[in-house]
């Protein structure tokens, strides 16, 4: 009783009957760990947040107060460019070597502000654009702080503009960059190249082996293969907003939008506008503005006021002019009004010109040739017009658009040099997303037959039927063409039989055991099959003969990328429950074939088994069920082609099987397969599979003709 | 004891609370966001001041450029195509190429080369009004006579020197405004988009024709040896996969397996065949690419052949020979979708492009016609998938939708209608029959009547509910295959007077031939076969287990084949066709099968009596068609023998099935 009350007052059951004394100094020893583990706790986490508490501190800091670098007056210069450079020759490739993922990692020099001797800055310290476009390197995958680890450098000092800096200075506050060593690996960007009176088309600061995105290269500068060349950026890019405008016939056929235009040019353009009138709108700058109008956001004819950029969307062609520098901005207006650029600027290297294919977007005029521009465009048929306006603004969209869209794809171009394996193609970079969408790439496009006497390997999927399973092997190794026989042992719970009870054959046979008994094991590139041509074949399909396998075969041959199969079967639209169906009855069209009998390429077996889109295979597999159709899905969707259906074969069972109590189990598999389809369309995202209402027979068959002489006689029927 | 007990209770809780946070410690560690850390990235500072920054263009500048006059032509040794090439000469007509005359003993290559181009479309026959001279210069000049400065040369301007195999003596008169092609040229004196970079040919390259491709199966054949490098004497010498151990600079020759191949070994059998970068290798190059193995190029300083226009990325793979076990890597690693498409990628630009030396001439006069041509050039699709951009002319389209070889890739379908187009010959009867059978198909969009016979035209025609038009033919045999004008579909339905079909053969033929608009679908079928007898190929009309030729008296095919046949074909053979009329259904087959690699196809045909069978073609007997010559002539024209035998027909799917004729949809098809 007086234990309960001792309990009751004096606290948790934990310490039950205590002294207090020995309470006292037990709470205390208590206290004492706890206290050193906390002070442990803070001594992990405290330092570091202090730290980046600073850290944070110091990155929100001003342009302003960035650390000043006094350059001596005689500190060295670089070497000018080496015009012979080329990667394998100054670009140091060890120093990309051990960087995963065929990445190229990319490097940042700190921001520092250079003076002279005499205190005076080299250049403005940096450009908005400049800004953003590190920042745009900073953000990508590209980039690491590691300066050991780093395979490009980018200096920070801002050589956008030739014009803002000098370049002797900036030269020098080059060479005195940690990791210069001749500028190997280091990344200039530049878009304003030049400076009166001559203006060089190449960035004048002495670089070495620098690598150098230029906007505004010639053929005489360029480093093919070495250099970028790369857009100027055009600020209203980011200024105006300008819904994107469908490709179509426009008001004016030809415009030029230009303020400043060399008078000889602009006579030239004059002369097309009087000859051809309406269609041709030249546009200058305007002189009697009001105040406070943006004289860049405004065109005029005569004393028509235009609003730039947006009257482009008016043209479907527009000219874009060689100015003082070959690079100009309003290329890059002129792409995103969907507006097709006539470039005439004599060996002018176009933007990204070793990736993107300016075929597709642009008409490329010699200068001498001016005066016939009109002519040479209306002889382009009004398709490729529209084509070549939907690729222009996809240029925009996907490599102008941005400060960061041009950092991306310069990084993109060099990266593909480096790991030439892993490079984008032609298409990712040209192809807009519309064309990549409905586009196919066959993977079996070349138009090869292969020879007769490769053959083809039989693969039998069984699990315990041994009898009829050895009933087809003995039948399918009556077939001229094969060579090999795989038996797929799908059953863990049972050995196959001995090698002694398997029937005779003449050609090799193998048996493969299975770690589980899954219906994607038949789809499975055993090593074993040494053969393009593999015959899929169920163990109870004894109905075939010897001269439809072979018939399958050679039709096979003449369609390699195709599934050559025997039943037939249909996908249907149900408009009443709006989905698909599966259809199986007697149509005059087939899109499917079953697979317990079809030759096709083995390289679907590797598809099917690595690179089936979403959860199909597992679904496949927990089902039971639908292998077969999700391999017409597969075929069909990446070779954009339809099945072959060989002899007029309707189903492999016998049809007097098929007694009325299998009438209703039939319709439970119609439900089932019905679903399957509408699974795999959905995880497809589309409806792959093609109809046809064709079907394969041989030459003669049923012709009037001594059947004694047709190659393939015995060709069963339904 | 008690309070021992107590104590040890105690002690062994506060163990296990320390234990606890000892393991909690780390896990919170990880818990915490990676930013704090000093090794993490700190990225580009965001300046507090970023909005106020400066753009790098002042407002004046951007687009206000200082105007600048236009530019003097840069001659010497800069030359690009704006500034050294005069294309107004080129107007109207495309490329017209004359072949200055050689000083000295010409070669029988030269004289092959010489042959082809006079053959071909590009030929002039006058310096004044060819827009290309082409200097050819030959391997065999004696040194004496090396390179006399030809007549004409008017500092290169619109010329092009053509050099297939490298010079023995070095040129000595530069090339200055000249375009320059040769084998292999260095990278860096090669002048990119002027300058045409040729494949280094072997000694005995066939002139035309030539030897396919060695590619049996499109995927590597299983155990077949990773790579093969290029030996010193143009042999291969094969690497196993497993031993990277030895990579291929050349580091260990000591150690050269037993697997050496002997030298001059014709081609490498291997997937990847590794190639180093100096100028004698190229020839490894041709091998390599021929055997379908793909080249590997080590740091190449030569040149690609014709890189101006061939996407080499997706036939070969150019890697930095620094860099030898990442590269080997990527090898072993590479994915075999990848794979299957460089290993194919090979044998078409081998088969389109290198084969044969008139493919490698044509090939260089076609790509300075792209350049003059501009806009209207070859896509890139064109070039760099098949059949090629030799067969894909741009005259005909830029739009690779209207070929009937790129719906996949375009994500398009050819029109859904056809014209037929009836060829009357000599004995002028309107067919009047033919006419109501095709204008039944609810695909037939028009009939065009092709009227060569001497007999005058009849006044009236049947009544048709498709537009029926006239038109008068040049009573030549090709005239038929010509692209007329008024030809509006993407099909062409070719018939001839005599035809009969009835409108379910049309349907279903036309319905077969949507699925395969760049094959020929037709209802009579030839097969041409080896006479060992003759020692030459012939032909029958026999009914036999296979077929490779479909008459072109009532079949399907795509209307570029007019042009093609009109406008690529060698002169002879036209010629050939209109004096033997027979010979024109074995040509236009010849055409197709050259371009396809593959056989036509057969659909069915209802009259299968050999009484009602319709005449071949006037003066054809039955059995043996006359002019077997022909086929010879072509084939020989041709270099091989391109048509591919079929052992199939495609039949409606219920054909001749024993069900109810009502669940047919062809059904008079079966009528006998």
């Amino acid at each position: 009783m007086c234990a309960s009350v001792k309990y009751n007052i004096r606290g948790p059951a934990l310490i039950p009957r205590m002294k207090t004394k020995h309470r006292i100094y037990y709470i205390t020893l208590f206290s004492i760990v706890l206290l050193g583990l906390i002070a442990t706790g803070m001594f992990q986490f405290w330092p570091h947040s202090i730290e980046s508490s600073s850290d944070w501190n110091v990155e929100k800091r001003s342009v302003r107060d960035v650390p000043v670098v006094r350059l001596p007056a005689d500190s060295p210069i670089p070497e000018r460019g080496d015009l012979s450079c080329r990667m394998h020759t100054c670009f140091d490739v060890y120093r990309c070597g051990f960087n995963p993922k065929n990445k190229i990692k990319v490097y940042i020099y700190s921001l520092k502000k250079y003076v002279d001797d005499f205190g005076v800055p080299v250049s403005n310290t940096i450009s908005r654009e400049y800004n953003e476009l590190l920042m745009a390197i900073s953000d990508s995958d590209y980039y690491t702080d590691d300066i050991n680890r780093a395979c490009l450098f980018v200096p920070s000092i801002d050589v956008l503009n030739q014009n803002t800096l000098r370049i002797k200075e900036t030269a020098q506050a080059l060479a005195q960059l940690s990791r210069w060593d001749r500028g190997t690996n280091h990344l200039l960007f530049n878009m304003l190249p030049g400076g009166p009176p001559d203006y060089n088309t190449a960035l004048d600061v002495p670089r070495d082996r620098a690598l150098l995105a230029g906007g505004g290269f010639s053929t005489w500068t360029y480093r093919q293969g070495y250099d970028v060349s790369i857009p100027v950026y055009s600020p209203l890019s980011a200024e105006v907003d300008l819904p994107e405008k469908g490709p179509g016939p426009r008001r004016y056929f030809l415009l030029s939008s230009q303020m400043a235009v060399h008078p000889e040019y602009r006579e030239d353009l004059e002369a097309i506008q009087a000859k051809h009138g309406e269609s041709v709108l030249v546009l200058d700058k305007c002189t009697n503005l009001s105040e406070g109008v943006l004289s860049v956001r405004k065109r005029c004819r005569e004393h028509q006021v235009y609003d730039y950029p947006q009257v482009l969307q008016e043209a479907t062609f527009c000219v874009v002019l060689r100015g003082a520098r070959l690079g100009q901005a309003v290329l890059s207006d002129v792409l995103r009004a969907g507006c097709v650029p006539v470039v005439i600027a004599d060996s002018y290297i176009l933007p990204f010109s070793e990736v993107l294919d300016w075929k597709r977007a642009s008409v490329v005029v010699p200068e001498e040739k001016m005066s016939d521009v009109y002519s040479i465009l209306q002889s382009i048929p009004q398709r490729q017009i529209e084509e070549m306006q939907r690729q222009a603004r996809w240029f925009w969209e996907a490599y102008f658009q941005s400060i960061k869209a041009i950092a991306l794809a310069t990084l993109q171009i060099i990266n593909d040099r480096i790991y030439p394996y892993a490079a984008l193609s032609y298409e990712e970079w040209n192809d807009p997303p519309t064309v990549k969408w409905g586009s196919v790439s066959n993977p079996l496009f070349l138009p090869l037959i292969p020879p007769q006497s490769q053959g083809f390997t039989a693969i039998v999927l069984t699990y315990d039927r041994v009898e009829s399973l050895f009933r087809v092997i003995t039948e399918v190794s009556k077939v001229p063409s094969l060579s090999k026989l795989l038996v797929v042992w799908n059953n863990q719970n049972k050995n196959p039989p001995e090698d002694s009870l398997w029937p005779k054959i003449r050609v090799p046979l193998k048996v493969v055991r299975t770690a589980e008994n899954k219906l994607s094991n038949r789809f499975f590139p055993y090593d074993e099959i040494e053969t393009e041509a593999v015959l899929a074949i169920d163990d109870d399909i004894i109905m075939l003969t010897s001269d439809e396998l072979q018939f399958g075969y050679e039709v096979w041959r003449e369609f390699p990328d195709r599934l050559v199969g025997y039943p037939g079967r249909l996908h249907l639209w149900d408009h009443e429950m709006s989905k698909w169906k599966y259809e199986s009855e007697w149509t005059n069209e087939v899109s499917m074939v079953l697979t317990g009998a079809a030759f096709y390429h083995k390289y679907f077996n590797y598809l099917y088994t690595y690179k089936m889109p979403g959860d199909i295979k597992n679904w496949v597999d927990a089902h039971m069920n639908c292998e077969d159709i999700a391999m017409n899905f597969l075929v069909a969707n990446v070779t954009g082609k339809a099945v072959i259906k060989v002899t007029p074969r309707k189903k492999f069972k016998c049809p007097e099987c098929t007694a009325i109590d299998g009438l209703s189990l039939d319709q439970t598999h119609m439900v089932e397969r019905s679903e399957c389809i509408n699974k795999f369309a959905s995880v497809f995202g589309t409806m792959p599979l093609k109809v046809v209402e064709h079907r394969a027979d041989p030459v003669l068959y049923k012709d009037d003709f001594p059947e004694k002489l047709k190659s393939f006689p015995n060709i069963g029927s339904l | 004891m008690q309070s021992w007990r107590r104590k040890a209770l105690w002690l062994a809780l506060l163990a296990s609370w320390l234990l606890v946070l000892l393991r909690v410690f780390p896990l919170l560690r990880l818990a915490v966001p990676a930013r704090p850390w000093a090794g993490a990235p700190q990225g580009w500072p965001r300046w507090l001041d970023a909005e106020l920054l400066q753009s790098f263009s002042q407002a004046g500048e951007l687009p206000e450029d200082d105007p600048q006059p236009p530019q003097v032509p840069r001659g010497g040794g800069h030359c690009d195509w704006g500034a050294c090439f005069n294309v107004s000469k080129c107007r109207g007509g495309g490329l017209k190429v004359f072949v200055s005359p050689v000083a000295g003993p010409i070669s029988d290559t030269q004289r092959g080369i010489l042959a082809s181009i006079e053959s071909s479309s590009y030929h002039s026959v006058s310096p004044d009004e060819a827009c290309l001279l082409l200097l050819l210069l030959g391997p065999e000049a004696p040194a004496g006579e090396c390179s006399p400065v030809p007549q004409q040369w008017n500092g290169g301007k619109n010329q092009l020197v053509l050099s297939l195999h490298p010079a023995l003596c070095p040129q000595t008169f530069p090339p200055g405004q000249a375009m320059v092609a040769k084998a292999s040229p260095a990278v860096d004196t090669f002048r990119p988009g002027f300058d045409v970079a040729l494949p280094l040919l072997p000694e005995a390259h066939p002139l035309r024709g030539g030897a396919p491709g060695q590619l049996r199966q499109h995927s590597p054949h299983p155990g077949v040896p990773l790579l093969a490098l290029a030996e010193e004497r143009g042999g291969w010498r094969v690497a196993g996969a497993d031993s990277p151990a030895c990579p291929w600079d050349g580091r260990c020759e000591q150690n050269r397996g037993p697997e050496q191949t002997p030298l001059g070994a014709t081609l490498p059998n291997a997937t990847f065949c590794v190639i180093p970068g100096h100028r004698p290798e190229a020839l490894h190059f041709l091998q390599a690419l021929q055997a379908g193995c793909i080249p590997v190029l080590l740091s190449p300083r030569w040149e690609l052949p014709f890189s101006e226009v061939i996407d080499w990325t997706k036939a070969a793979i150019v890697a930095d020979k620094r860099l030898p076990f990442q590269v080997l890597a990527a090898l072993q690693e590479m994915p075999p979708t990848r794979v299957l498409a460089l290993r194919q990628q090979t044998q078409f630009l081998w088969d389109a492009y290198f084969s044969s030396v008139e493919k490698v001439i044509h090939t260089t006069l076609e790509i300075i016609q792209d350049r003059i041509f501009g806009a209207s050039a070859h896509p890139s699709l064109l070039w760099n998938s098949p059949p090629g951009a030799l067969l894909a002319l741009p005259t005909f389209s830029t739009s690779p939708s209207d070929f009937p070889f790129y719906h996949l890739q375009r994500g398009s379908r050819p029109v859904g209608r056809f014209s037929a187009l009836i060829w009357v010959g000599a004995p002028g009867q309107p067919p009047l029959k033919l006419i109501q059978a095709v204008a039944g198909s609810q695909h037939c969009a028009q009939i065009l009547v092709l009227w060569s016979s001497e007999k005058p035209l009849p006044p009236r025609w049947p009544k048709t509910t498709v537009p029926l038009t006239v038109l008068a033919g040049q009573r030549k045999v090709s005239d038929r295959f010509f692209p007329h004008r008024a030809i509006s579909t993407d099909a062409i339905l070719s018939l001839d007077a005599h035809s009969s079909l009835t409108t379910s053969e049309v349907d279903f033929a036309f319905a077969v031939w949507q699925s395969f608009p760049e094959r020929m679908v037709g209802f009579l079928t030839w097969s041409h076969f080896w006479d060992e007898a003759q020692g030459g190929w012939g032909y029958t009309a026999e009914r036999t287990n296979e077929f490779s030729m479909v008459l072109t008296s009532a079949a399907f095919y795509h209307r570029y084949y007019h042009t093609l046949f009109t406008h690529s074909l060698p002169k002879f053979l036209r010629t050939l066709a209109d004096e033997a009329p027979t010979c024109v259904d074995v040509l236009m087959n010849f055409l197709v099968a050259a371009v396809t690699k593959l056989p036509p196809i057969k659909v069915p045909y209802g009259k299968q009596h050999p009484e009602a069978r319709p005449p071949l073609a006037p003066g054809a007997s039955e059995q043996q068609p006359p002019a077997q010559d022909c086929i010879n002539q072509m084939a020989e024209e041709f270099g091989y023998m391109p048509l591919v035998s079929s052992r199939l027909r495609l039949d409606p799917v219920l054909f001749k099935d024993p069900v109810s004729v009502l669940r047919k949809k062809y059904r008079s098809l079966e009528k006998p």
